[in-house]
């Protein structure tokens, strides 16, 4: 443990790490609330509010000896300060003494309460906050019972500004704590909220282009600690007491963020339980207490009309039929296949879903199991030398190295940005290496631009190069190094040499099974690492491409929309069993028989992360139409197919998991559920930090442990030449990802449309000029065995000579999957 | 971007030579903006904050808190009259009401012409020549209405023969 | 007496480079620079110099407080002179800019700073311009910018306008400004002489203008000739700026510790029509304000005699107001100065200065209701000592002060107000002054002080 001190809160002693803040301590150690408004243990004092005011003073030691100065009662003598301090600018040291109870301490909160609310308008039976609001916490503990300032024309300003699209701020209830401001500029790095004017006219602005557009603009509404900030789609929607906190994991990405879904039954949705809002769920190894606006906006999906309600059936078109006529229907193409089947699983499939899908499978002589998308891979050998045990990014600082390859972080895995960010902040090395720029550049220590596809060449280089640099230097003498790798302008063998050669450096280096060090994917989806352990594989969807089955079995995958150049192999399955979430996918097309599954909101289950944590989510939506749980769907195949009795429950089928796959031996539903006391503490009756359903009564997961953790180092072993494709005159179309865009799990966060780019492509201006392509072109992308795309041509820098930048999933019309030789024009 | 036409450029050099960052020479350029387009203008604060590399919320607040940028387009004759307390004890208030009534304008108006704006504003720093006021950043001490009145009429006449 | 600091009255163009030259300018930076730079210290701390820009902080020892090792450091010389009734600095700058430059020069090799920036207030726009032009001339000559007279030490001079904003003379807002932040103050400790406090982060002297343009004049002389002016404490001369109710306002060099009837009836030449002096603001608008006696005229100008009658030194701004003033009437005028200035950061003063300005506007306005008087002193009272810098407690001085010393002014507006006579004698209590601004049913027994126990939401946990 670190150096302690000894301190004394209102007469008892406390012994507490040396140079902690004295808030956050006094509330750790001694359970003293002391009442804070614009400190926020996440972010730099700024001692504003004035409400934490104390008295404060030190215990006198003789300068020469030492000692102690005793009084006549022999109690320590103390010198006072002879005005109250604030708590939340001070640290605590040695022989720190204060007082949070004397009538001059009531006196100064009740005073600083009372010029708060001399403006504030007391609007509390109509604001969303009112419920779970500090000031409002505050004010019965501590605030006036009745106004001096009474003033007819008491500040009247608006109430209903809105700060981009997503946020709307209520300028009469702000108190200029600066948080917004602060968690801007501090925790994210985008300077877009800012103070106004000055004195009692001081107000918080947005002045960018377009207003407040930040990934993380939702977090700004959970630490405001009145009801100023509210996001677009919970004001006036309802109010905390009627709202049921329901734990979850969000289903976007890798981080694996846990939230919490505000559920309430509600008319708008036949008096079913409905998600009103999203909030972030304390987790400090995994998203802290943040989640990005993808996380909080992009749950409409779960109960959007475009769901698919019914099993169907083909009958000359697909019919709806019984979930009795349908399960039949499947059980009898499975059987007709006699053992030549295959499936492919998405990452949005639970570990149950996808245990259940595999033993279906396997009672029907098949192992042919397919992650979807087969964009990444390499989830073996960070199964290998992942990220150690007890990783936790926000230690990581100075002395630390991190390098993030081949990724856009900012838009796969945003609350690793933010956190990575926070690392750098905090004196670590971060080196971010990709073919483009890319907004992580903007906090880098060192940026290191390769040649597109040649991550794993460059990653080998800075490692291997003869010549001494910062880098290497940093490396060499790194204290603790996680390389986080993508596959961005990587085909799927490329990411694969990537992730070898990320993985024989750690293990070179020494940085493997062990905190804070090893290897993390950018994966796609919330589950990656779930295939992976229950025996899915991307490799194994090519070979399903390759040797096409007579059954294939697709769950949750959405394989043309994903990938254009699939139609191809698929149309020469006889049967396709469609386990589907929408209605109108482009794979019902083809398939024989579609059955409606239930979305991560409407059931439970678990995902595992890409830091490998298993985590538990319950179930909070009320049901959409007769979908089921994947799981249950699939065991009930399995019954038919004389396969055994299908689980009751989400948590039986993992009690068989726990028994099944020995990776998973430690996480039966009731360890996923533990919960620990964490730092800082924001949850539950916390009355002033001011988070909003901060507290984390879901569980904090289980982290599976890496082979080099249980000490099986691997050794290095070769990573494959892989050849790019070569442009041959033609470009090298890298297809990338962005956060925002049209995935049918996306997509009906119509609040979010705004700021879904326009279909694009970037094209660097010696190729834009040699095509006579200008900025804002449209230009027609041509790339062989796939429907032409149209998009607009943003000629700005972002893409290296002789590539073309297209996102995938912008337009209706699929973009490639992986990287490819194609002809760009004007269209 | 007009400020980055020749003519400001080296001003705006000697600007950012003053600072060990680009984020400093912001109230400088600020003033830049404000000559160039007689007020702070959203076109204005872009620029500046892209010759500054800050974030035009950060431009825009910093306008926002100090007096002397206007974020309004003002008169050609931006008026800030001393009405504080010095000032005030030697008629400085007397003097802004009978100014404000000869040109027909409110705190803080403009003359339909155009050519002035009047303001009360905090101490100067000329307390001891009451009543007096800042005319485009230069002062004017030892004020009456008589020296005001002929002030007003040389403008407004200089203002008609620009005009022909 | 000749000036030190006023040198234009004796020699007309010592602005002008040649002219400042040949009496003996610069002279102060070439023996500075023949001394090592803690010897430099040493004469200013033995010179007992205190700060000028208002709180008397002992000057050598500030300089002391830098960092040595640190390689780089700034001096920020506050010429943002904002206060009412304050215009000394102004004055120096347009007369004897050439002595601002060589002192901040010589404070400049003694913390061996790297540059110095003049903060000037905006609107000395003019002013700030031909300092350029001085600074030119100081450069050129070798006085200023690379290997200072052959010094191998180099130091550039640069100005920075502010933009209208009295807050930004606080020494901590006036750093956030300079680079380009918002003028708020900042949390001290760190301090700006400490590393992470400073300018940029580095180690900074902020000094006041008038302090600065002392000690050319100090390091030539001695630290023992400076103290032969003045009194003990309060050693060297203050420039007194005199506004108001005199018949000749202006600026008077003179030795700390002359009596305000010296100054204002020998100097400043008395009260117009020769009515009496009824109160005198003796720091501007901030300090507490003083109710003429014949004690008060004899008393002493220094730090330490105006302690005794209740108010400060602070910069000197001498306002006077003679007897047909009303003192309510200055309270609501300081008072619209403050709120105007408030920059907002912290919540009594933000609050405050805007609750303060309402109810004396409408004690103003012949509206008074029972108890304003009360009220607007309990509100100043609440934001002593609790605001994030001193703007807080100057904004709060002249209310206290004024109705302790001129509560029969207050009284005036009160008895033409529709309330009753007894209003005012009413002590205000806690919660609410008058039945009529309650608020029915808000929060009401609710309340629950930390006194008496903790709050029942937190009962279990604060058995520890
Ligand atoms: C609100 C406020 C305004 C101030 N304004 C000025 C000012 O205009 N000029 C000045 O020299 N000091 C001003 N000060 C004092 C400075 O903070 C600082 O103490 C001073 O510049 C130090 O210089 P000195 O030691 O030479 O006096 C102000 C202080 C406060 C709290
Ligand atoms: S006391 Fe006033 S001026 Fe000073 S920090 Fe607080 S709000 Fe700003
Ligand atoms: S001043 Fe300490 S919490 Fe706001």
């Amino acid at each position: 443990m670190a150096e302690t001190v000894r301190i004394i809160i209102n007469d008892v002693e406390y012994e507490v790490p040396a140079g902690m803040n004295l808030v956050d301590a006094a509330k750790w150690y001694a359970g003293e609330d002391i009442p804070v408004f614009c400190h926020h243990p996440k972010l730099e004092p700024v001692g504003m509010c004035r409400m934490c005011l104390v008295e404060m003073g030190s215990i006198e030691k003789d300068r020469a000896t030492g000692q102690v100065l005793l009084d006549d009662q022999g109690q320590p003598k103390v010198r006072w300060f002879p005005k109250l301090q604030t708590a939340c600018t001070s640290k605590v040291s040695d022989g720190l003494v204060i007082r949070t109870r004397t009538e001059q301490v009531t006196d100064a909160r009740e005073n600083v309460l009372e010029f708060l609310l001399t403006s504030h308008p007391l609007d509390c039976p109509i604001c969303q906050k009112g419920g779970e609001c500090p000031l409002q916490n505050l004010t019965m503990r501590h605030g006036p019972g009745t106004s001096r300032m009474v003033f007819t024309d008491k500040m009247q300003l608006d109430k209903r500004v809105p700060l981009g699209d997503l946020i709307f701020l209520d300028e009469e209830r702000c108190i200029q704590c600066a948080r917004c401001i602060r968690f801007q500029s501090e925790i994210v790095g985008d300077d877009l909220l800012a103070f106004h004017e000055r004195g009692r006219t001081l107000q918080i602005i947005s002045n960018s282009t377009p207003e407040f557009d930040s990934y993380f603009s939702g977090n700004t509404t959970d630490i405001c600690p009145v009801g100023a900030l509210l996001t677009a789609d919970y004001h006036y929607s309802a109010r905390p007491w009627e709202v049921a906190e329901v734990p979850s994991i969000c289903p976007h990405c890798p981080v694996g963020c846990n939230t919490s879904l505000s559920t309430r039954l509600d008319r708008d949705f036949g008096g079913r339980a409905m998600i009103k809002r999203v909030m972030p769920r304390q987790n400090e190894q995994v998203n802290e207490i943040w989640i990005c606006d993808k996380g909080r906006f992009g749950h409409y999906f779960t109960r959007d009309s475009s769901r698919l309600c019914d099993p169907l059936v083909r009958d000359g078109s697909l019919t709806p039929k019984t979930w009795a006529d349908a399960q039949l229907a499947a059980a009898a193409a499975l059987k007709a296949a006699s053992g030549d089947v295959a499936a492919i699983a998405g990452v949005g499939m639970s570990n149950e879903d996808l245990f259940a899908l595999r033993q279906l499978l396997a009672g029907l002589g098949s192992d042919r199991l397919g992650a979807w998308p087969p964009t990444h891979t390499g989830a073996d050998i960070v199964a290998q030398v992942g990220v150690g045990q007890d990783t936790n990014l926000s230690t990581l600082g100075r002395g630390d190295v991190v390098i993030v390859i081949a990724s856009d972080l900012e838009e796969e895995a945003p609350i690793w940005r933010l956190r990575l960010k926070q690392a750098r902040d905090r004196g670590a090395y971060l080196i971010v290496m990709n073919a483009r720029r890319t907004r992580l550049d903007d906090f880098a220590t060192e940026t290191i631009h390769y040649e597109t596809g040649q991550a794993a060449q460059a990653l080998t280089s800075l490692w291997g190069a003869p010549m001494e640099n910062t880098a290497k230097a940093a490396i060499s003498t790194a204290r603790h190094l996680i390389i986080v790798a993508g596959a961005e302008g990587l085909t799927l063998a490329g990411h694969r040499s990537l992730m070898q050669t990320a993985a024989n450096l750690l293990i070179e280096t020494g940085h493997v099974g062990k905190a804070n060090n090893g290897l993390l994917g950018v994966f796609p989806g919330a589950n990656f690492m779930g295939l992976h352990y229950l025996g899915y594989t991307p490799e194994a969807t090519l070979d399903i491409a390759r040797k096409p089955p007579k059954a294939l079995i697709v769950a949750q995958a959405d394989l043309l929309a994903d990938d254009p150049a699939a139609a191809e192999w698929l149309s020469q399955v006889e049967t396709i069993i469609n386990l589907d979430l929408f209605e109108a996918s482009g794979l019902n097309a083809l398939a024989q028989v579609v059955l409606p599954i239930q979305s991560f909101a409407e059931r439970d289950g678990s995902f595992v992360n890409g830091e490998r944590r298993v985590q538990r989510f319950y179930t909070a939506q009320g049901p959409m139409g007769q979908a089921l749980p994947a799981w249950q769907v699939l065991q009930r195949l399995g019954e038919h197919l004389g396969q055994g009795r299908a689980k009751g429950s989400a948590a039986a089928v993992m009690q068989d998991i726990t028994r099944a796959v020995p990776v998973f031996a430690n996480a039966g539903y009731a360890r996923l559920a533990q919960v620990e006391r964490q730092f800082p503490d924001v949850g539950g009756d916390d009355l002033y930090y001011g988070g909003t359903a901060y507290a984390n009564k879901g569980g904090l997961g289980v982290q599976i442990p890496t082979a080099a953790d249980s000490g099986d180092v691997p050794a290095p072993a070769p990573a494959a030449a892989v050849e790019t494709p070569k442009p041959r005159g033609r470009l090298l179309v890298v297809p990338t990802i962005r956060l925002y865009n049209r995935e049918r799990t996306f997509l009906p966060s119509t609040l979010v449309h705004p700021r879904i780019p326009e279909p694009y492509a970037e094209i660097n201006s010696a190729d834009a000029k040699k095509l006579g392509i200008h900025d804002g072109d449209l230009v027609t992308i041509t790339v062989e065995n796939i429907p032409a795309l149209r998009v607009r041509a943003h000629v700005n820098g972002g893409a290296p000579k002789g590539t073309v930048i297209l996102p995938r999933h912008l337009s209706d019309t699929a973009a490639p999957l992986a990287i490819t030789v194609g002809e760009v024009s004007k269209a | 971007m007009p400020l980055t036409d020749k003519k400001y450029a080296d001003r705006i050099q000697t600007a950012f030579a003053k600072y060990p960052d680009k984020r400093s020479a912001v109230m400088p350029l600020l003033y830049l903006a404000q000559e160039e387009y007689g007020w702070v203008s959203p076109e204005g604060i872009a620029e500046v904050a892209e010759l500054c590399e800050m974030d035009p919320t950060q431009v825009k607040s910093i306008a926002g808190f100090y007096t002397m940028y206007s974020e309004h387009p003002k008169g050609k004759y931006w008026l800030q009259v001393c009405t504080d307390l010095c000032c005030a004890l030697g008629g400085a208030d007397q003097f802004y009401e009978e100014l404000k009534q000869e040109l027909g304008v409110d705190d803080g108006g403009t003359t339909e012409d155009g050519l002035f704006t009047v303001e009360h504003v905090m101490c100067l720093a000329a307390c001891d020549k009451p009543p007096m006021l800042q005319c485009n950043f230069h002062y004017m001490e030892n004020l009456n209405m008589d020296k005001m009145r002929a002030w007003i009429a040389e403008k407004r006449a200089e203002a008609a023969k620009a005009k022909k | 007496m000749q000036h030190i600091l006023l040198r234009g009255r004796d020699i007309p163009d010592i602005w002008k480079f040649d002219v400042y030259t040949r009496n003996g300018g610069y002279d102060g930076l070439k023996k500075a620079i023949g001394m090592k730079p803690s010897e430099v210290i040493d004469v200013v701390k033995a010179s007992n110099l205190r700060g000028r820009g208002g709180a008397g902080f002992p000057t050598g020892l500030k300089w002391s407080f830098i960092p040595q090792n640190e390689p780089v450091k700034y001096v920020a010389v506050n010429a943002d002179e904002s206060e009412t009734g304050t215009f000394k600095d102004r004055e120096i700058m347009e007369t004897n800019p050439h002595q601002l430059i060589e002192g901040a020069m010589i404070c400049a090799w003694a913390i061996q700073a790297t540059a110095v920036y003049i903060y000037l207030r905006g609107e000395f726009w003019d002013i700030a311009h031909a300092l350029d032009e001085r600074i030119g001339e100081a450069r050129r000559a070798g006085f200023v910018g690379e290997n200072v007279l052959g010094s191998g030490w180099s130091c550039n001079v640069y100005t920075h306008l502010g933009a209208g904003a009295y807050i930004c003379g606080e020494e901590s807002a006036l750093l956030n400004s300079l680079e380009g932040k918002l003028g708020q103050p900042r949390v001290r400790p760190p301090f700006p002489a400490q590393k992470g406090g400073g300018l940029y982060g580095e180690p900074t002297v902020v000094n006041n203008v008038e302090t600065l343009t002392n000690v050319p004049w100090i390091i030539m002389n001695g630290a023992d000739a400076y103290k032969q002016i003045g009194t003990e404490q309060s050693p060297g001369t203050k420039i007194f700026c005199v506004s108001g109710h005199v018949n000749k306002p202006g600026n008077y060099e003179l030795p700390l510790g002359i009596t305000f009837r010296e100054l204002l009836y020998d100097h400043a030449g008395g009260v117009p029509g020769g009515r009496a002096m009824k109160a005198i603001l003796p720091s501007g608008g901030s300090g507490p304000i003083i109710r003429v006696t014949d004690e008060v005229l004899d008393t002493k100008l220094t730090y330490e005699d105006l302690g005794k009658i209740g108010s400060i030194l602070g910069s000197a701004s001498v306002i006077v107001m003679d007897e047909t003033v009303d003192i309510t009437w200055v309270a609501a005028k300081v008072t619209k100065f403050f709120k105007h200035e408030s920059c907002g950061k912290c919540t009594p003063c933000r609050e405050g200065t805007y609750w303060l300005d309402k109810v004396l506007d409408r004690i103003m306005a012949n509206q008074a209701q029972p108890g304003d008087i009360e009220l607007i002193d309990d509100v100043a009272k609440n934001m002593q000592g609790i605001t994030l810098c001193a703007l807080g407690d100057f904004a709060a001085n002249p209310i206290i002060h004024t109705i302790k010393n001129f509560r029969e002014d207050f009284m005036q507006h009160m008895a033409t107000a529709a309330v009753p006579a007894d209003a005012d004698q009413r002590k205000p209590t806690r919660p609410g002054v008058a039945a009529a601004t309650t608020v029915p049913g808000r929060l009401e027994g609710k309340r629950d002080t930390a006194t008496t126990g903790t709050p029942a939401r937190r009962d279990k946990e604060i058995e520890t």
